[in-house]
């Protein structure tokens, strides 16, 4: 069947059976390799895409359920080249270990800062602690997403999938 | 007996399933180095290379999978090279005889060895590079090199005003021969090393853009599901080919060695396929065991069987009998997974004659083995290709996936990407296996007289060496593959390092104690087991630092000061252990609800000593806070210390409060993160990681970290309930 999405600000049209997870549509289809494969049942995060602005598990959303939706990836998530700052904190604060969570732990982290711009250290783990990192990179996660937040008036919510 | 560094390496190496018989490799040099005109490319070794353009490339041998050897072993580099690490950019090894790890004789990461084993060649590399720029520069200008400079990738004139860049020298630089050692930079005069530099692949991992196995992308690539034997074992006798083979995508199927393999043109497709499939399995060969009868033949083993006598000074018995007070305990540990974040998965391409495997493998001169297996090729017609690993802990050295995707690539001659399901991770994988320990503590007036400690279960060396054999002689034929690794094996200890995967960390106990024995009854109830973070000093670690615990507590001892006395003799132990006790506030009271425990272990030639303050919230263990000081000898980049340190801690815990895989006739009962939990960001503790600051040679950090931590926390919550567990995971 075929279904139609706006992928990072571009229309896609994909043909593919309807209860294909998002996560292989994009992965496979449109072939942007940047969002992960960890569980396969929601569990761990590291599909974590915005689908019309909202986190989504894109390793258990059927594509028929967001046909004609507008979806960002970490491929996305800047604009024009230039990192997003919490791409840039992410490297500041020198995150990643294996790396594999990390894009799923970024687009949870953006979708935080746009609906809360200035959280607080417990917004953040309420927020991120549904994405599961074995290599144990939390504090730093916590401390880069504190950096992006606390610079006042630097952040701005990208305003994305509106 | 006391262990040195030099004995420590030669034990290490035995414990990571190397087999060097004393044959030396045949001078079969496949990495060309020098100078190449028509590219304008200059290799001055297997491990650099530098363009006219002012490119410099490093070949990174120890792979990248989460440990931080991309930036550390970079920096070795570049420091004598004199070059911001950020300059260089890094590709991945081939296989090849150069590139084997020296304490292993096999290409392969493990063992927290990377920056130990290279901390010597990367550097001296580096600096007879950059001495055959200057020397090149110095015949240019016609003045002594010994007054040129560098500074940052240019070779200086004496007069401190001309400079050449590198990239202009590379061709002159070839012709350089280089007479006597190159001296290295002394430590004072270090830019990189020992600061925390960036690390130099998290723009590609906060982008998205690094390259996982899971990534790989090839033209006309299909895609691969493997079904297995629900137990260990058990073989594919018959399946319903005709429904699966008709449904939307599939393209093949078949039974393999390892299962029934679906093709489909997309993963999806051979997924959807995969739950319609049905087998007819032999589970004639097959396990049939579960969690308590793997304990049960552990406890009879352990009764009938005293076990290798792997270290003994005195005699435990007569301090026994002899002994006011005689304390014993029985501890025992689970099964584990390794839960990698990126599945297993390799992509195959059988082609020409050759076959190429792209794969996240930890040892892919293993991995050329595991693909030679199922083809007509001999190794030298396979190329593996490494990619950045999701995380490897150890189940990558083991190299069951890259069969399968070779096996269901040789039949079909188009590039194939296997991929597991978590579930399927969790339920096919090799294990740390489940460890039976006994223990017996003489004690007289608070005097520790006597230590007994009997370690029961498999050794991995067993599992491992089915490749790792052939893959020490990778030109003999295959079918010599199986003999190579049943030599291997009977000739452990005598042609072969002994195997001391079960264990290290116990043979090594560091207190000063009168009669100390230490004996193995080997027994292996058949499941599959593998390297696993930390491998025996897991679980000796929680055995050994328990029980002394125990031993403080029965003689009315402060935890601390009972380590301390017996320590004279261990000045760096000594130190770590005092350094985490008054950072952690140790004789302090804990806050309300709250208690410590601590644990000192050496594992990988790094000292470790941690402190965890605990207590119990909602009917679960929280862990508030661990501190932890590390004496890892000279530091490359702290910050990659600290996060190995601190990850290592978080694997511990989650292993201490949740790590469990339980078999029901055969069968995993965990499936995925709901039954197999990692710990969350909510129960992360803080951690203070403290470093020594030495100059001793470095030593590995990637998982001396985990084994304290577990017994830390037992310790703890027996301080707070007086209450001790002896069998992991903990509960409330």
């Amino acid at each position: 069947m075929a279904f139609s999405l706006t992928i990072n600000g571009q229309r896609h049209t994909v043909d593919v059976d309807s209860d294909t997870p998002l996560l292989w549509v994009i992965r496979d289809e449109i072939g942007l390799k940047g969002t992960k494969f960890g569980c396969g049942a929601g569990l761990c995060g590291a599909c974590t895409v915005h689908v019309n602005g909202q986190p989504a598990r894109s390793c258990s959303t059927p594509v028929a359920s967001v046909d004609g939706a507008s979806v960002t990836t970490i491929e996305g998530l800047s604009e024009d080249g230039q990192l997003h700052p919490l791409q840039q904190a992410w490297i500041d604060h020198g995150v990643p270990q294996c790396g594999y969570c990390q894009s799923g732990q970024i687009m949870t982290a953006a979708h935080l800062l746009d609906n809360n711009p200035s959280p607080s250290r417990q917004d953040i783990v309420t927020a991120m602690t549904g994405n599961l990192c074995r290599c144990g990179t939390y504090s730093r996660i916590v401390a880069a997403v504190e950096t992006v937040a606390g610079s006042v008036g630097q952040y701005e919510p990208a305003g994305e999938d509106a | 007996m006391t262990m040195n560094r030099r004995d420590f390496l030669k034990v290490s190496t035995g414990a990571s399933g190397s087999l060097i018989l004393a044959v030396s490799v045949p001078g079969c040099a496949s990495v060309q180095t020098g100078y190449q005109p028509e590219t304008g490319e200059w290799k001055p070794d297997i491990w650099l290379e530098l363009t006219r353009d002012d490119e410099i490339m490093f070949t990174l041998a120890r792979v990248e999978m989460g440990q931080g050897t991309y930036t550390g072993l970079t920096t070795l580099v570049a420091e004598e090279l004199d070059v911001e690490p950020g300059r260089i950019k890094v590709k991945f090894a081939p296989v090849a005889p150069e590139y084997r790890n020296p304490l292993f004789g096999l290409q392969l990461t493990g063992g927290s060895t990377s920056l130990a084993s290279s901390w010597e060649p990367l550097r001296v590399a580096g600096a007879q590079a950059r001495q055959m720029l200057i020397m090149a520069a110095a015949r240019v200008w016609e003045v002594d090199a010994d007054q040129c400079t560098t500074q940052d990738g240019r070779v200086v004139h004496p007069n401190g005003v001309d400079s050449l860049r590198y990239g202009q020298l590379v061709e002159l630089a070839d012709r350089e021969v280089i007479r006597g050692k190159v001296p290295l930079k002394p430590r004072s005069e270090w830019k990189y090393i020992g600061r925390k530099g960036g690390k130099l692949d998290a723009r590609a991992k906060a982008t998205g853009t690094a390259v996982y196995g899971m990534d790989v992308e090839l033209p006309g690539m299909v895609y691969a599901v493997m079904t297995r034997s629900p137990r260990y074992g058990g073989k594919a006798s018959s399946f319903n080919r005709d429904e699966v083979i008709g449904m939307p995508g599939v393209t093949d199927a078949f039974i393999t060695e390892r299962g029934v393999a679906l093709v489909a043109q997309r993963y999806w497709q051979a997924r959807k396929a995969q739950q319609k499939l049905r087998v007819e399995w032999d589970f004639s060969d097959a396990l049939d065991t579960n969690t308590e009868a793997v304990f049960d033949s552990y406890r009879q083993a352990a009764s009938k069987d005293p076990g290798v006598k792997e270290r003994s000074e005195g005699n435990v018995e007569k301090a026994a009998e002899r002994a006011k007070q005689v304390v014993e305990a029985e501890y025992e540990q689970p099964y584990l997974a390794h839960a990698t974040m990126e599945p297993m998965n390799a992509t195959a391409w059988y082609r020409d004659g050759g076959m190429d495997v792209w794969a996240p493998t930890q040892a892919p001169d293993l991995g050329r083995i595991a693909a030679a297996r199922h083809t007509d090729l001999s190794p030298g017609k396979i190329t593996i290709h490494t990619t950045f690993l999701g995380g490897g802990f150890g189940r990558r050295l083991t190299q069951d996936y890259i069969e399968e995707a070779a096996a269901v690539a040789y039949q079909l001659k188009v590039p194939v990407k296997l991929i597991w399901s978590r579930e399927e991770d969790t339920r096919h994988g090799f294990l740390r296996p489940a460890m039976l320990h006994r223990m017996k503590g003489s004690l007289n007036d608070g005097e520790l007289t006597g230590w007994h400690h009997q370690i029961v279960g498999p050794q991995v060396l067993d599992w491992y060496v089915r490749n790792a054999a052939p893959a020490q002689y990778p030109w003999s034929p295959k079918f010599l593959y199986d003999t190579l690794g049943r030599v291997g094996l009977m000739a452990e200890g005598i042609a072969t390092p002994k195997d001391i995967s079960a264990i290290e960390g116990a043979i090594e106990y560091p207190y000063q104690v009168p009669n100390v024995s230490v004996r193995h009854t080997h027994t292996d109830p058949g499941v599959p087991i593998t390297w696993w973070r930390s491998v025996g000093y897991s679980h000796n670690g929680f055995a050994v630092e328990t029980f002394m615990d125990e031993l403080a507590h029965e003689s009315g001892e402060d935890p601390l000061q009972f380590r301390m006395k017996m320590l004279d003799a261990e000045p760096r132990h000594r130190e770590v252990l005092e350094r985490a006790a008054r950072l952690a506030g140790w004789g302090e009271a804990a806050p309300e609800g709250r208690a410590r425990g601590l644990a000192l272990f050496k594992s990988f030639g790094t000292y470790v000593a941690q402190v965890v303050e605990a207590g119990i919230e909602n009917g679960e263990i929280r862990v508030y806070k661990v501190v932890c000081s590390v004496d890892c000898g000279q530091v490359v980049n702290p910050r990659i210390v600290e996060d190995q340190i601190e990850g290592g801690i978080l694997f511990g815990l989650t292993a201490a409060l949740y790590g469990e895989i339980n078999f029901d006739n055969g069968e995993i009962r965990q499936s995925n993160f709901h039954d197999y939990r990692l710990m969350q960001m909510h129960q992360t503790p803080e951690v203070v990681v403290d470093i020594v600051d030495s100059e001793a040679d470095p030593t590995g950090v990637g998982e001396p970290g985990v084994p304290p931590v577990i017994p830390a926390l037992g310790n703890a919550l027996f301080a707070l309930t007086g209450k001790r567990q002896r069998r992991l995971p903990l509960t409330v």
